[in-house]
């Protein structure tokens, strides 16, 4: 007796492809070897460290006592119970600056990562999935990006526009967009060829169905961990350039220029120190957080196996 | 992409950490001076460098002002930090004539230079008249005077237009004199084509051919210059036999300073820079600059500033003490335009005052609600305070009034070039003489000369009272009378012209306990290096 069996190595693409898109969310609940990212301490620190500062971005007005563009005459007070993080040159109240400062810093950072994340994924689909002369052009275009230190090229676009947020954050798209680009097309490069993206183009599907349905949920995962990381740099290039004068204008309550401002005096040290902190938590919490993902995600980072 | 998230988390940490790191490390640049080698006899002179040249007649920079005084001397000069009364140097009297066009120097007999050779008229003669004619950067002082001698030991200088001035002009550090002969050799020239033919500058940065307290022993523009004492001075020698100007920025002059022990001084420390200095250091400093915001009285630029009302409402809304006490401890609220250093200045008791109730009246009458104007700085720190600071606090107290600033950075080159081409609505600058005359502001910021039009004033926009009390300041021969011309000049200058002063701020000299004659001058040199001795 004989039993046609379907061939297992010949799988339905739509039960494939349906497996490959969980495949990296699967991997961040747990359900591989090892515990979900929430389950390790340092990842729930670095959580916990960003959901208060997104609660204290959310309900700034309610957390800073005091409006943080208000000048008074008790200039360079030192830290004390009326003035938490103490007074700058103005008398401007530094804890309320720090706190509204988490509405330019997170949001602006959030803005530049996925305009990077949008156009550089675009790109890098297309390149990818299209090969030859557009993966040829794109890539030599992302050559160019990497050819500068970023901090320098940013610096020269927004002096190049004129020193505002919105030029800021253009800046900072266009030196960290390529990133996202080199990922999502090295992940494509590697699918190509795979049987279900085969199998899909002989059922008739064209390009822009397959990108979108098959290409984009197995290739984001990678991106995804890389922009969470991006995060953290994200706030610290946007804190420089503000630092050098080249971010949001005065008065505006933007961590970099408050370091800059403390940095005239260093004997006056809380006038800087506060912001360099919140600087520092965030970038850190950001950094530990994409490690995380990226341990879970991607297995040549996983531990312990 | 396995490396570059990695390499990018340990940058981003880096530099995250730095950010925190770097406002309360302190790290030490130079040693601090001379403690052991040679105590007795180098003075340390650190300053950022401004410096381009020795040449007394191209010099025009700070640093280079300081050394080219201790090597060369000139007809007149200034004690301490005195810039009202220009006292004999290489001549021992001076005759001004009643129209203040002619002045007949007396020369000193038996000066020498460094090498030995008696100095004549004839050197006086050929260098100013090189000064005058290689038309350097400082020429523009003396370009309305012609010079003669009348016997080996007196010497006529007369101006075009009548000058009571002159004195203080051949008192700057560029009407130095070189020893005419030595300088021709080296290819110096005087004739009215100098400008084309003469060729003493490197020779001139590298020796040094004047008959003053020092002589030039090196050289380096990046680093140091060295000064040594000139062995055949004619006049009582310096305590110092060495002089090192050291180049060192302003934060490392201060940490420098903190851990000096003897002859030791910082030029640039000054503002909020002051701040925590040990006290066994003394400080000599003089208000020697005023910063001001200038409003564009062209309708075309802006119909808010070019409206006096509005001129006038921001000139109330001003909070001037609080601005003062931004500068730090060696300034003071604005009076005038002349800095206190100078002859003329208007009294700290004019100081103008705020007047919130006062602005907004003013605005009411001129129907302006909420009026928003561009307020353009350049993002410097000027002597040790940054403008964008003060610009911050204005912002401030004008937004009480009910006026909104919109604050505009800019880099320095493009802010001037805004001014310079006149379309700034509002912007915020510090201004310094020269040298310590202050008729040039007249010769400025009167309605309808240079700087006055790039603020779009005109003579038809301006009250011809100010148009006449600038006049009567130029006509006055009397240098007394010039300058209360000049207080009155400035007190209409206040109420409707479109500066409005906001601070004077000091230059500050900063030495070691154990020197005496460390004093601030306006003069151009800073600090007399051969007047510094110990105690």
């Amino acid at each position: 007796m004989t039993m046609i069996a379907p061939d297992p190595v010949a799988p339905d693409p739509k039960v494939d492809r349906a497996l490959t898109r969980r495949r990296w969310l699967g991997r961040l609940r747990g359900d591989s070897a090892g515990r979900p990212v929430w389950r390790q301490p340092i990842a729930v620190v670095a959580l916990t460290i960003l959901g208060g500062w997104l609660l204290v971005a959310i309900l700034a007005p309610l957390v800073a006592p005091y409006d943080p563009l208000a000048q008074s005459a008790d200039t360079y007070a030192s830290p004390s119970a009326a003035h938490w993080f103490g007074t700058d040159s103005l008398g401007r109240d530094i804890f309320s600056r720090v706190v509204h400062g988490a509405r330019l810093s997170i949001p602006l950072a959030l803005a530049i990562v996925s305009l990077a994340l949008l156009i550089g994924g675009l790109l890098g689909l297309v390149a990818g999935y299209l090969g030859r002369f557009a993966d040829e052009a794109l890539m030599r275009l992302t050559d160019l990006v990497f050819a500068f230190p970023q901090i320098i090229l940013a610096m020269a676009v927004t002096a190049a526009f004129g020193p505002n947020t919105r030029n800021a954050v253009l800046a900072l798209v266009i030196v960290s967009w390529p990133v996202y680009a080199r990922v999502i097309r090295s992940a494509v490069l590697s699918m190509r060829g795979d049987d279900y993206l085969n199998a899909a183009r002989l059922l008739g599907v064209g390009p822009v169905r397959a990108l979108r349905r098959d290409v984009l949920p197995n290739s984001i995962g990678p991106a995804v961990v890389l922009a969470t990381l991006e995060l953290g740099n994200a706030v610290l290039l946007l804190a420089a350039l503000s630092f050098l004068g080249l971010g949001p204008r005065p008065p505006a309550a933007e961590w970099g220029s408050m370091v800059a401002l403390g940095s005239q005096d260093l004997s006056m040290w809380w006038v800087s120190v506060f912001p360099g902190l919140a600087i520092l938590t965030v970038v850190m919490a950001f950094n530990v957080l994409g490690d995380a993902l990226r341990d879970r995600l991607d297995p040549r980072y996983a531990k312990g196996r | 992409m396995s490396v570059s998230p990695r390499r990018l988390r340990a940058g981003a940490l880096a530099l995250a950490t730095l950010a925190v790191i770097s406002t309360t490390a302190c790290t030490a640049g130079g040693s601090g001076g001379n403690a052991n080698n040679g105590a007795a006899t180098t003075l340390t002179v650190n300053t950022s460098f401004v410096l381009k040249t020795l040449d007394p007649g191209r010099v025009y920079e700070a640093t280079g002002l300081t050394a080219v005084h201790a090597l060369y001397d000139t007809l007149l000069t200034f004690e301490g930090s005195d810039v009202g009364t220009p006292v004999p140097a290489l001549a021992e009297s001076y005759e001004t004539s009643p129209d203040a066009k002619t002045f007949t120097f007396k020369l000193r007999s038996g000066v020498t230079f460094s090498d030995g050779s008696p100095l004549t008229a004839d050197d006086v003669v050929f260098s100013l008249n090189r000064l005058k004619n290689i038309k350097g950067s400082p020429a523009v002082t003396v370009s309305e005077l012609s010079v003669s001698k009348t016997d080996d030991s007196t010497v006529v200088v007369t101006s075009a237009t009548p000058n009571p001035n002159v004195p203080v002009v051949l008192a700057m550090p560029s009407t130095g004199v070189l020893n005419a002969k030595a300088a021709q050799d080296n290819g110096a020239k005087d004739g009215e084509d100098a400008a084309q033919g003469d060729t003493a500058q490197q020779y001139l940065d590298t020796n040094s051919i004047g008959s003053g307290p020092y002589v030039l022993k090196s050289y380096e523009p990046e680093s140091q210059v060295v000064l040594e004492a000139n062995p055949n001075y004619w006049g009582e020698k310096p305590q110092f036999e060495r002089v090192v100007l050291r180049n060192m920025d302003v934060q490392t002059q201060k940490l420098t300073m903190q851990r000096a022990e003897s002859a030791e001084i910082s030029l640039d420390i000054s503002g909020k820079l002051l701040d925590g200095l040990p006290e066994s250091l003394q400080t000599s400093g003089v208000q020697d600059t005023v910063y001001f915001l200038f409003l564009n009285a062209d309708p075309a630029v802006s119909a808010v500033t070019s409206n006096p009302k509005f001129n006038q409402a921001l000139r109330a809304a001003i909070d001037y003490q609080g601005i003062a006490a931004l500068y730090g401890a060696g300034a003071a609220p604005g009076a005038g335009l002349v800095a206190p250093a100078f002859p003329g200045t208007l009294p700290g008791s004019e100081a103008s005052t705020r007047d919130v109730p006062k602005a907004k009246a003013l605005l009411a009458e001129a129907g302006l609600t909420n009026p928003t104007v561009t307020f353009n700085y350049p993002a410097i720190t000027y002597k040790g305070v940054d403008l964008g600071t003060v610009a911050t606090k204005v912002q401030g107290d004008a937004a009480e009034a009910g006026i909104t600033l919109e604050l505009n950075p800019q880099p320095l080159t493009s802010f001037l070039d805004e001014m310079r081409g006149g379309k700034s609505p509002l912007g915020f600058t510090p201004q310094s003489l020269n040298y310590p005359v202050a008729d040039s502001l007249i010769n400025n910021m009167a309605p309808g000369q240079a700087t006055a039009l790039r603020s779009g004033w005109t003579v038809e926009r301006a009250e011809p009272a100010i148009v006449a009390a600038g006049e009567k300041v130029t006509e006055t021969l009397d240098l007394a009378a010039r300058a209360t011309a000049m207080q009155e000049w400035q007190r209409l200058m206040n109420q409707s012209s479109p500066y409005i002063v906001l601070a004077s701020n000091s230059s500050t000299v900063v030495a070691t306990a154990d020197l005496t004659g460390a004093d601030y001058s306006a003069a151009g040199w800073q600090v007399d290096v051969a007047a510094v001795g110990r105690r």
